[in-house]
């Protein structure tokens, strides 16, 4: 790279700015649609009469809103942030920053116009109707044109840690949402897949699966593996264990997709790749929890002042336990008495409340100030919104191993007859003071994120009105 | 595990205008991760080898245990028969009334009816049979019967299902009756269980009811239902028609409800469940059903 | 240092990813194409009738997936409560598969002639009327909804087109099919000749003089799990 004295340096803020300002309001839509939701399943007279609100509707909405939504607004935001960064330079684009901000936005309304409505494709994490899915195609194009374009023009010729994240993200994604939504149209809102059954179901969760892998964990470690170290103030732990992680995690994690069909009408062979692979992927996704805790080792007395450090503390604590619940269960035997169970949706929870939503935040917090060039309006907000985070995601999962569990022995228990000891609506009944604990870790949580907005709502207008922050 | 202050970086350093730059410390893996690793490795070629895994051009490896989850559930499915074996072939041999005289057995019955009750019947029955809100699907835990109460009749019910017919009488709705004849009709059926406001009314509907409308052919002279009643001397049809003189209301005891059971008619069906079901909906075997019917008996107005 | 030439080179790094990522979905995916043994071979499967179809829609529309699964598990608790374990023959002409990952409510694989039509109409209208302890949503606008089904040909035509066997004579009659299946007293003969005379017919919703979604919904219900002949299949795995 050729020396261009006294060129001052700009990063383009503009984007991240406006994808931050949107997961704010995204992760507050989506937690409040997920409150709802548990209170449904608390009190099902709260769906009555509206199609809208009926749960079967709305717990697409609460997918999509804070995974796609939220999750990748997060995303678009950090990455165009650390890309930028870690070059050297400005976004390849101004204008495909723009396309994906608006398309996506774009898709993000669509979907919440059309899933109420029940204009819906009806695969699970993958809901949106063919035009929209075409439409996320374009924007994933032009993601992945502007981050590349970005790399490309890099100052320092290794391409950072975080970046690689990145793009094996955008990668994965581009292959999974394709292929998983190949259908022929019937008209502008309706389709039928290219495929049925059995080779459906392998295709769904192996999609399914890796928008957990790609999407929720390898996007997120980019994140990670940026924001921690610089938070902290160390050097990443060891740049061998990332590239080992790294390149394991992206084999092996697209393997696992199987293990959320165990004992169904898939073959045996599959289910037993997708057991196997999953437990190979406990070290490597482990990787990325040691690289990140041990980037904060010897940085630990800051977390007495520092809150930001210690929702990525706790966040790397809630990925290293559910990269390890998951392994587990998809053991055959284990997944037996799991499936179909809450303790599902509690070992999800664990991974996108505990792990991916908290590392947002921390990132939040982190760049929101230096995108304004401002200081931060309250760290004591800060602070109580990380309890409260930690504390409502404790809640929501305990609730839910309990519930799941209990719902899985009881289905399954016998009398000394050997005949079933309960009936499944009497399983339903023994559920309703666990859906009432979830709501109330869910509702804790979303509290915690409400002061976020309002903390970073301040930050801001105590901030500058400069588009463009100078680097140095 | 290394002390990290003890490894130099790799060298290379990105963001570093702004904060603390971005630098990697080059630290061996952890060992305990790298040996953890080849243990999860080593565990999956071992269950590899065992258990049915790498699909080949056709087929699959079968794995050396020869293990599958059908053949498993078989095997699962043939020790628990084993272990009810006993008791269920004297369930098999003896007849429901032998069966409930014998404690022991009876207990075993009835743990196996609970079993089915609670996710094929309770749907429509309530649980324990206790009723439900919506009108039209019997309560059993009473002794008001449609069919009939006793063992054989109620293993009958849930073999070969039941219909229940009760005809439109209201012109339009399928009937030949008037509007102000339905009414005359209900404040009669009303009569019947001591809730009529109107006796001139109540008087014109009995002469329909034993009349022109013919519902005693069904409900019995006395209106007392196809089980009690009689016409004319000998037992009402088998027909499932209600009592309508006591206090159990199948579809609602509401004026307006029973009116409109008279005017439009209404149609129950209780699904086979045994030799009376299609192919398809042959759910429960005679064994079960008699296990069935003596829980069902057992409810509380068994007879 | 290997990986140095990697992490310098941004084709390297996109290609090995590329690549990485595509070997297990091509392992786990491909197979299940050619590998005879995957689908079972079963007697019964039939494609669903033009009221079913609309029905599976309305299915997907409401999410009903969402909680309840349609696949029973080969687990003695589960044939016990719901029936023999699912095959994948029964879903080969599911587009898309309906297996479900949540089990809110119960197992839907088998629901069809379960519980009679005056139970399910209950059932939409209110679910606690007839299941206290159950969370489902009440669903009252599925009876009031007329069934919009002037497109279903065009249905059919794209399900043809990716391997769902409908035949011309099929499709041609869609509508008549349709209407006929809706109603109790109907002259069925052409549906029975068409769909087999196993297919259920009624008038499901209780009223009898409009086809409503409810209709739609409870013909596809009161069919699921109900068309593979187990005698012959356990006959043939033996």
């Amino acid at each position: 790279m050729g020396q261009q004295a006294n060129q001052t340096l700009f990063y383009d803020y503009d984007v991240v700015k406006k994808f931050s300002i949107a997961a704010v309001i995204y992760a507050i839509v989506g937690f409040l649609v997920g409150v709802f939701l548990a209170l449904e399943l608390a009190f099902p007279d709260l769906n009555t009469t509206l199609p809208y609100l009926s749960f079967g509707r709305l717990r697409p909405l609460h997918t999509s809103a804070v995974i796609f939504a939220f999750g990748g607004s997060v995303l678009f935001a950090t990455s165009y942030y650390v890309v930028q960064r870690t070059c050297k330079t400005q976004l390849f684009s101004r204008f495909l920053s723009n396309l994906t901000f608006w398309g996506w936005n774009l898709v993000v309304v669509l979907v919440v116009i059309t899933y109420p409505l029940g204009i819906t494709q009806g695969k699970e994490y993958a809901e949106p109707i063919w035009p929209i899915d075409l439409l996320i195609t374009v924007v994933w194009v032009a993601y992945f044109i502007n981050f590349v374009g970005t790399l490309a023009r890099r100052k320092d010729p290794h391409i950072y840690v975080a970046n690689w994240f990145y793009l094996a993200f955008i990668i994965a994604v581009a292959m999974l949402h394709i292929v998983n939504n190949l259908a022929i149209p019937v008209n502008l809102t309706d389709s039928y897949p290219l495929f049925s059954g059995v080779q459906d179901a392998m295709i769904q969760w192996w999609y399914g699966h890796n928008a957990v892998g790609f999407f929720l964990t390898a996007g997120f470690l980019g994140l990670m593996y940026y924001f921690v170290p610089k938070q902290a103030e160390r050097p990443v732990y060891s740049y061998r264990l990332s590239v080992v992680h790294f390149w394991a995690l992206s084999f092996m994690y697209i393997w696992a997709g199987p293990h959320h069909l165990h004992y169904t009408a898939l073959p045996d062979w599959a289910s037993t790749l997708g057991a196997t692979f999953s437990i190979m992927l406990l070290l490597p996704s482990w990787g990325g929890m040691i690289n990140g805790i041990m980037t904060l080792s010897g940085a630990w007395h800051k977390l007495r002042t520092d809150p930001v450090l210690r929702f990525f503390i706790v966040s790397l604590s809630f990925y290293g336990m559910s990269t390890f619940e998951g392994p587990m269960m998809s053991i055959k035997s284990v997944n037996a008495l799991s499936h179909y169970t809450d303790w599902t949706i509690g070992h999800v929870h664990s991974g996108t409340l505990g792990w991916v939503a908290m590392v947002s935040f921390g990132a939040l917090y982190h760049m929101v100030p230096k995108l304004w060039g401002v200081t931060i309006y309250s760290t004591r907000l800060i602070n109580l919104h990380f309890w409260l985070s930690t504390v409502g995601v404790v809640i929501y999962i305990v609730a839910m191993w309990i519930s799941g569990i209990m719902q899985g022995l009881m289905w399954r228990a016998y009398d000394s007859f050997g005949n079933l000891s309960y009936s499944f609506a009497e399983t339903v009944a023994a559920m309703h003071p666990y859906y009432l604990i979830r709501a109330v870790g869910g509702i804790v949580f979303l509290l915690g994120a409400l002061l976020m907005a309002y903390n970073l709502a301040m930050t801001v207008r105590g901030g500058s009105r400069q588009t463009q922050a100078v680097a140095r | 595990m290394a002390d990290q202050h003890d490894v130099e970086t790799t060298g290379h350093q990105w963001d570093s205008e702004e904060g603390y730059p971005l630098k990697e410390f080059n630290n061996p893996l952890p060992r305990w991760w790298l040996y953890s690793f080849y243990a999860t490795v080593i565990w999956a070629v071992v269950y590899w080898v065992l258990y049915p895994a790498w699909p080949m051009l056709d087929g699959y490896t079968k794995g050396m245990l020869g293990w599958s989850m059908h053949q498993e559930f078989a095997q699962d499915s043939k020790a628990a028969l084993a272990q009810k074996k006993a008791s269920n072939d004297r369930l098999e041999k003896l007849s429901l009334k032998e069966i409930a005289r014998d404690n022991s057995l009876l207990q075993h019955a009835m743990s196996g009816g609970k079993a089915i009750f609670g996710d094929f019947c309770a749907p429509c029955h309530g649980s324990g049979g206790v009723g439900v809100k919506a009108g039209g699907f019997p309560t059993l835990a009473d002794d008001d019967w449609l069919f009939g109460g006793d063992l054989d009749t109620i293993y009958e019910t849930i073999d070969k299902g039941r219909d229940g017919a009760m005809p439109a009488h209201l012109q339009g709705a399928g009937g030949a009756f008037s509007e102000a004849q339905v009414n005359d009709l209900t404040e009669y059926v009303l009569s019947l269980s001591k809730r009529s406001q109107d006796a001139a009314a109540a008087q014109r509907g009995d002469q329909l009811f034993h009349g022109e409308a013919g519902c005693n052919g069904c409900h019995g002279d006395l209106g007392n239902g196809s089980i009690k009643g009689t016409v004319a001397g000998s037992p009402a049809p088998p027909v499932g028609a209600p009592n309508l003189t006591d206090a159990v209301w199948l579809y609602g005891s509401d004026p307006a409800v029973v009116r409109a059971s008279i005017a439009k008619g209404r149609t129950g069906h209780m699904p086979a469940w045994g030799s009376g079901a299609k192919e398809t909906g042959k759910r429960l075997t005679p064994l079960q059903i008699k296990q069935l019917a003596l829980y069902v008996h057992g409810l509380g107005g068994g007879q | 240092m290997k990986h140095d030439t990697i992490e310098r080179s941004i084709p390297l790094m996109v290609i090995l990813t590329l690549v990485l990522i595509s070997i297990g979905g091509i392992v786990e995916i491909v197979p299940l194409f050619f590998i005879k043994s995957t689908i079972e071979k079963v007697e019964g499967m039939r494609p669903y009738t033009p009221l079913e179809l609309v029905g599976r829609d309305i299915y997907i529309r409401e999410g009903c997936y969402n909680c309840h699964s349609q696949m029973i598990r080969p687990f003695r608790d589960e044939a016990e409560r719901y029936g023999h374990y699912s095959l994948a023959a029964e879903s080969m002409y599911d587009h898309p598969f309906q297996w479900g990952s949540k089990r809110t409510g119960p197992d839907l694989a088998r629901i069809g002639g379960k519980y009679s039509n005056m139970w399910h109409q209950a059932h939409m209208q209110h679910p606690q009327s007839v299941v206290p302890e159950s969370v489902m949503p009440s669903y009252p606008w599925l009876k009031k909804s007329p069934l919009k089904y002037e497109d279903i040909e065009k249905r059919m035509q794209v399900l043809a087109m990716v391997g769902v066997p409908y035949s011309a004579e099929q499709i041609a009659n869609a509508k008549k099919d349709l209407q006929a299946q809706a109603s109790a007293s109907s002259d069925a003969s052409g549906l029975s000749q068409r769909y087999g005379n196993k297919v259920p017919k009624d008038d499901f919703d209780g009223q009898p003089d409009q086809i409503s979604e409810l209709d739609a919904l409870l013909a596809y219900l009161q069919m699921l799990g109900t068309l593979v002949d187990f005698s012959s299949y356990q006959a043939q795995a033996r």
